[in-house]
């Protein structure tokens, strides 16, 4: 048995135990602070593992490390770390400097880590799971607060609920087909004549809970709510890594097992995809709560992700992961000025106090605006050439339909992220922000520097993805 | 004659099922049925997993009910404790009322 | 890797004093650029060196892959051959030499950071221009030393003048960029590549390409010259796209001696040069260029004889000796144009420099008829200015002498028509050229002084960081002309050329230039002190001529005096008609087409709010969309499966 293809993940299993230990027992006054930067040094000493690592299948085929799970796991651990980062400074103002918080982050990146190298539905699930329960207790992490409270009560039935979809469509799957390993899988659907109705049936629950995890249309109801809900620093997180995690695995098992089944899913990605772009697009207009605009935001890009998948193609999977690449590092960046929205001790999230930021601070005032434009998907940021590529997959494999439909979606959503640029330019100004830590800086400032020079250096990036995609194609 | 068959047991889970996601969005009254429906919806599962294995002469189903009873064990804890967390700000569980963010 | 460095340093301090300016402070900032200008510049001369006496041979340093698409590759690359590294030592020189002059002539300024970060800024993209590998990092440089001319003309954001400047010099060059941008496409579709290494190696595979357009079979390789030329003009500020040259002197003076006079506007000319093999083979276009050439050259000397504004005078000769080089180059002798672009970047920023110091000095008046009388105060602008004129004129040995008179021969070898056209026109411009020149001379230093009493109390030397780049520089325009001439445009211009300009075997314009008569190598010379007597006569010893004569041709005056009316062309048939559809759109606009997006967005609004509605906030209404969700999902599934 090769258990070594799983080092990484049992490095940062044990790096978290010890953390917790250490968290539990220390007398430190600062041990948040502590644990956290412990955090970011486990989740890097990781990134090196995985780098260093050797690749295979492992565990009875349960566990499979690849040129594409290494690429998300890389990603992954990034996110995570722009995570723990940007929510040192927010936990320590707003009385949640508890050492648990980074201690869950970790695990539920463990989880994510494991998510992407699933090659069984088995281990899938255990992922899966592992990463939902960290953060449903991150969501609900500041106890005393209401929305907070209540945004990790609805994210926690809702998700609960599709587990279950999720696992009754796997047991339906194995029942129908005999076995839970992507390559057993593969091989009986390789004959379309083992295609019972009863297995489309298991599929079509498994897409379904995979697409709550993702928030596509119609399983996207939880998202405003819970990011409106969750403390900043736990809407950053869960808008980047674990969407990473979540569409590498959806993108998997797609292709994986059920590539042979493209002509009969494609139509259901086409749709989900198409209505994910719509409703993101269309819902943010009214919105006036920036991190609740986010979350629409966050279901369009969804959307314009699964619009690569839908091409079924190695290119469209290439195009996949350079689209997660652009959105974390803005989102990630977008997220820290978010966070650094702070008057007199107090976090703000309306959209009106961005109201004439470019003269009370220019600096966070263009940082916005790049990020903006960016999602917006205008040439020459690195939102863009995200579109460019899954567009492209897209046109390829002959859904002009769906790419017209996402390049208009595209332009109605120009409309409100160019709103907001309009009011921190235009607007009456309101009273300047708190001085942000230096953290914030960091994170907006590295996010907007990659997303404003990306179209410079793409190459290394698109080579990265195209031999990641090559190995999901085997 | 009333022999039971794999068909019986399919036709039980596909029943727990949509028992409990009824009982998550037909229930106006207590967030603790939500959490018994959930577990409901879990019990389908591991009953068609089980009914699986045993027809196919395969173990992978049965040992895959395992993970699934440790991961429910390990939910239901989460969930209770969110509902704690819950109730204290709110004093009510009335799942009527969690309806603070909309729109 | 020294032209790596020599290309990356200034975007090094460019950043640091751009993005930490606030942060580190104005003399921090000043440091940081200029020492990576030196930095810079010691590494361009040593590459240069190296490659010319040294042993370097030519290549080509990949710096990473930027565009692969399809058939499209482009990487960021440095070309380092003669021609490159020519330009980079010359870049790079000049530059630091006018960093230095900026610590004094903007000692007094806000915005010192910002000023040094456009400078540094602007090198980079000037040395990404020369170094280009490729067509599109050549575009990329194209334009982004437009970008820094554009923020460095419009420094002075709170003068509308500038402001006006800046745009239309943006505007005017987009025209040029066009045809730029156009040649690069037609490029890439007849050799499918933009590499110059492609390109070259293709070249006689599609000598007889056509491009059909309008009905017509064109030579592919005449348009690709022709719009290649254009976006030239635009760069190069050549008759028809040089109305914005003069306005540009608007931006601080240092940016006039760096960008408008030394760097950016010969980039027209070293695209030509670079594009050298390529249209050997067009020969139609090549007519054109020098025919532009040739008229812009007497064009702006002409203009430049009536203007009041020290700046602009210079400006409008730059205009001319651009077009001097656009004739050596129209008529295949770009080694010539390469020459004289050199031998021009030393005299031409030391001539803006001393006005510049004259400026200083007068406190602010840019006006000549408020000079004069003051060559006894500023004695090291005085020899300065005197030096710059001299090479400017074509005097000898000064640097302007050697290249000057080898255009003029080379337009008379090519004993073409339109040739002959450009020898004629150079030749009444040479003259022309040494009246301005001492009419400025003159009226600047000489004379009553005719400023203020205020303003003449104040006349000072400038500073040291002002007057050292003015001495150097004075040294390279008297070196440069004599040092190099052998080599650059001698017998033996391959050993020092290399491959870097490629002629074709009908070219030999070079050694035909050694046959020409006596008499036309003596011509510009004997013009050009003739010139200089007559500005003795008409402004030192009877100073009544000017103005009689100026009254006696009232309408020639006043053509001249208004730029032979080319803004007011300009506005009476592009600016006030597209203004007025303009006008006319807006309104259509307001009533008609604003009316649909308006109605759309309103829709989109309502539709949003439907939207929204169905967020209701509770759990059961979720789970319940999730449900329909999977439903919907599996009966579409067994229908469409």
């Amino acid at each position: 048995m090769n258990w070594t293809v799983a080092i990484p993940e049992i490095a940062l299993a044990c790096l978290g135990m010890a953390i917790l230990m250490f968290g539990v027992l220390s007398k430190a006054r600062n041990t948040f602070h502590i644990c956290s930067l412990m955090t970011v040094g486990a989740l890097v000493l990781t990134a090196a593992l995985v780098l260093s690592s050797n690749g295979g299948l492992g565990y009875n085929g349960l566990f499979l490390a690849d040129s594409y799970a290494m690429f998300a796991k890389l990603l992954v651990l990034a996110a995570a770390v722009l995570g723990v980062i940007v929510s040192i400074d927010y936990n320590e103002h707003n009385d949640l400097r508890r050492f648990e918080f980074p201690v869950l982050m970790l695990y539920a990146t463990v989880g994510m880590m494991i998510m992407v190298s699933a090659s069984n539905l088995m281990s899938l699930y255990m992922g899966l799971e592992l990463q939902s329960l960290s953060i449903y207790v991150l969501a609900a992490f500041a106890r005393d607060d209401l929305r907070s409270s209540e945004a990790g009560l609805k994210y926690f039935v809702l998700g609960a609920l599709a587990s279950g979809l999720l696992l009754y469509g796997i047991s339906l799957i194995y029942g129908f087909s005999g076995s839970m390993a992507f390559d057993q899988l593969a091989l009986v659907l390789s004959d379309s004549s083992h295609a019972s109705p009863g297995l489309i049936v298991g599929i079509v629950f498994v897409v379904a809970g995979l697409a709550f995890k993702i928030s596509a249309v119609p399983f996207h109801m939880w998202t405003p709510d819970v990011y409106e809900g969750a403390p900043t620093p736990v809407t950053a997180f869960m808008a980047t890594a674990p969407k990473v995690a979540a569409v590498a695995l959806f993108v998997r098992v797609m292709i994986s097992p059920f590539g042979h089944l493209l002509a009969q899913w494609q139509q259901l990605i086409v749709l989900i995809a198409m209505a994910s772009m719509v409703l993101g697009a269309f819902a943010a207009i009214g919105q006036s709560n920036i991190k609740r605009l986010m979350a629409y935001s966050s279901i369009g890009h969804m959307g314009y992700i699964l619009v690569g998948l839908a091409a079924g193609t190695q290119q469209g999977v290439r195009g996949v992961l350079i689209y997660l690449v652009t959105y974390v590092f803005t989102n990630a960046g977008m997220f820290a000025c978010i966070i650094a929205m702070r008057r007199r001790g107090r976090a703000v999230e309306r959209i009106a106090d961005l109201g004439g930021l470019w003269r009370s601070d220019p600096g966070m005032a263009a940082a916005l605006t790049i990020f903006l434009f960016s999602m917006a998907g205008l040439p020459p940021f690195s939102g863009f050439i995200g579109k460019y590529f899954v567009f492209g997959a897209a046109m390829q494999s002959g859904l002009v339909t769906l790419a017209v439909v996402g390049v208009l979606a595209s332009a109605v959503s120009a409309y409100y992220y160019i709103r907001i640029i309009k009011v921190m330019y235009f607007d009456a100004p309101e009273p300047a922000f708190d001085v942000r830590p230096a953290s914030l800086s960091i994170v907006a400032g590295a996010g907007a520097l990659f997303t404003l020079i990306f179209f410079l250096f793409p190459a290394p990036v698109v080579a990265a993805a195209e031999a990641a995609a090559k190995g999901l194609f085997g | 004659m009333l022999g039971v068959g794999l068909g019986h047991y399919l036709a039980v889970s596909a029943i727990l099922l949509v028992l409990g996601i009824f009982g998550i969005f037909l229930n106006r009254k207590n967030v603790i049925i939500i959490l018994m429906s959930i577990e409901l919806i879990l019990l389908a599962v591991n009953l068609n997993l089980v009914a699986f294995s045993s027809y196919l002469g395969d173990m992978v189903g049965q040992v895959f009910t395992m993970f699934v009873l440790t991961v429910a064990a390990a939910e239901a804890a989460i969930g209770l404790a969110i509902l704690v967390i819950y109730f204290r700000n709110r004093g009510s569980i009335e799942v009527e009322d969690v309806n603070l963010m909309k729109g | 890797m020294l032209l790596a460095v020599a290309v990356l340093a200034p975007l090094f301090g460019s950043m640091i004093a751009g993005l930490l300016g606030r942060a580190i402070g104005d003399r921090a900032a000043q440091a940081v650029t200029i020492l990576c200008m030196l930095l810079a510049s010691v590494c361009g001369v040593s590459a240069f060196v190296s490659l010319v006496y040294g042993s370097a041979t030519p290549g080509v340093v990949v710096l990473g892959e930027w565009v692969s698409a399809g058939e499209f590759h482009a990487n960021w690359a440095l070309r380092y051959d003669t021609l490159s590294a020519v330009m980079v030592a010359m870049v790079t020189c000049v530059a630091t030499l006018i960093h230095i002059y900026s610590i004094g002539y903007m000692s007094h300024d806000k915005s010192i950071a910002r000023f040094f970060s456009y400078l540094s800024l602007f090198t980079f993209a000037m040395l990404a221009l020369v170094t280009a590998d490729n067509l599109l990092q050549l575009f990329f440089g194209w334009e982004g030393v437009g970008l820094a001319s554009y923020l460095l003309i419009g420094f002075w954001y709170d003068r509308p003048a500038a402001r006006a400047a800046a745009m239309k010099a943006f505007v005017v060059n987009r025209i040029g960029d066009l045809g730029f941008a156009a040649g690069i496409a037609l490029i890439f579709f007849i050799f499918g590549s933009i590499e110059f290494s492609t390109i070259f190696a293709g070249l006689s595979q599609h000598v007889n390409d056509v491009y059909h357009v309008l009905g017509t079979d064109f030579r592919a390789y005449e348009v690709i010259g022709i719009l290649l030329f254009i976006g030239a003009m635009g760069k190069s500020a050549q008759l028809g796209l040089h109305v914005w040259l003069p306005d540009a002197m608007e931006g601080p003076t240092p940016v006039s001696a760096l960008i408008h006079a030394a760097t950016m506007v010969t980039a027209g000319v070293f695209l030509m040069s670079r594009m050298s093999p390529l249209l050997d083979f067009a020969p139609g276009a090549m007519h054109f260029v020098t025919f532009m050439g040739a008229s812009t050259a007497l064009f702006a000397a002409t203009v430049a004889c009536t203007q009041n504004d020290i700046k602009r005078v210079i400006a409008y000769s730059t205009c001319s000796q651009l077009g001097y080089m656009f004739v050596a180059a129209g008529v295949g002798a770009y080694q010539v144009s390469m020459f004289h672009l050199l031998t021009h970047a030393f005299f031409k920023a030391l001539l803006f420099l001393g006005a510049g110091s004259v400026i200083h000095a007068m406190s602010n008046e840019q006006d000549m008829r408020k000079m004069g009388g003051i060559w006894k105060m500023i004695p090291l602008t005085y020899v300065a200015m005197w030096i710059g004129n001299l090479a400017l004129a074509g005097v000898p040995p000064f640097a302007g002498y050697f290249s000057k008179d080898a255009i003029l021969e080379a337009a008379w070898a090519s004993h073409s028509l339109v040739g002959h056209y450009g020898f004629w026109c150079c030749l009444i411009a040479a003259f022309l050229t040494a009246f301005y020149s001492w009419r400025l001379l003159i009226m600047t230093f000489h004379g009553a002084p005719r400023a203020d009493h205020h303003t003449m109390e104040h006349v000072h030397e400038s500073p040291w960081a002002m007057t050292v780049p003015l001495i150097l520089l004075a040294a390279g325009a008297v070196l440069t002309g004599f040092s190099f001439a052998d080599q650059i445009i001698g017998e033996d211009w391959h050993a020092f050329w290399g491959d870097a300009i490629g002629v074709a075997a009908s070219n030999h314009i070079l050694a035909d230039m050694a046959a020409v008569p006596a008499v036309v190598s003596m011509a510009p010379t004997v013009l050009g002190l003739l010139g200089i007597a007559t500005a003795y006569a008409f402004y030192m010893v009877w100073p009544a001529i000017p103005g009689r004569l100026a009254a006696s041709l009232p309408g020639l005056y006043r053509f001249l005096l208004n730029k032979w009316y080319f803004d007011e062309l300009y506005d009476a048939t592009i600016v006030q008609p597209a203004s007025r559809l303009a006008r006319r759109l807006w309104r259509i606009d307001g009533e008609v087409i604003d009316g649909m997006p308006n109605g759309v967005a309103r829709l989109t609004a309502d539709g949003s709010s439907q939207i929204v509605k169905l967020q209701t906030g509770s759990i059961a209404n979720y789970a319940f969309a999730m449900l329909i969700g999977v439903v919907a999902l599996v009966s579409l599934y067994l229908i469409v499966g």
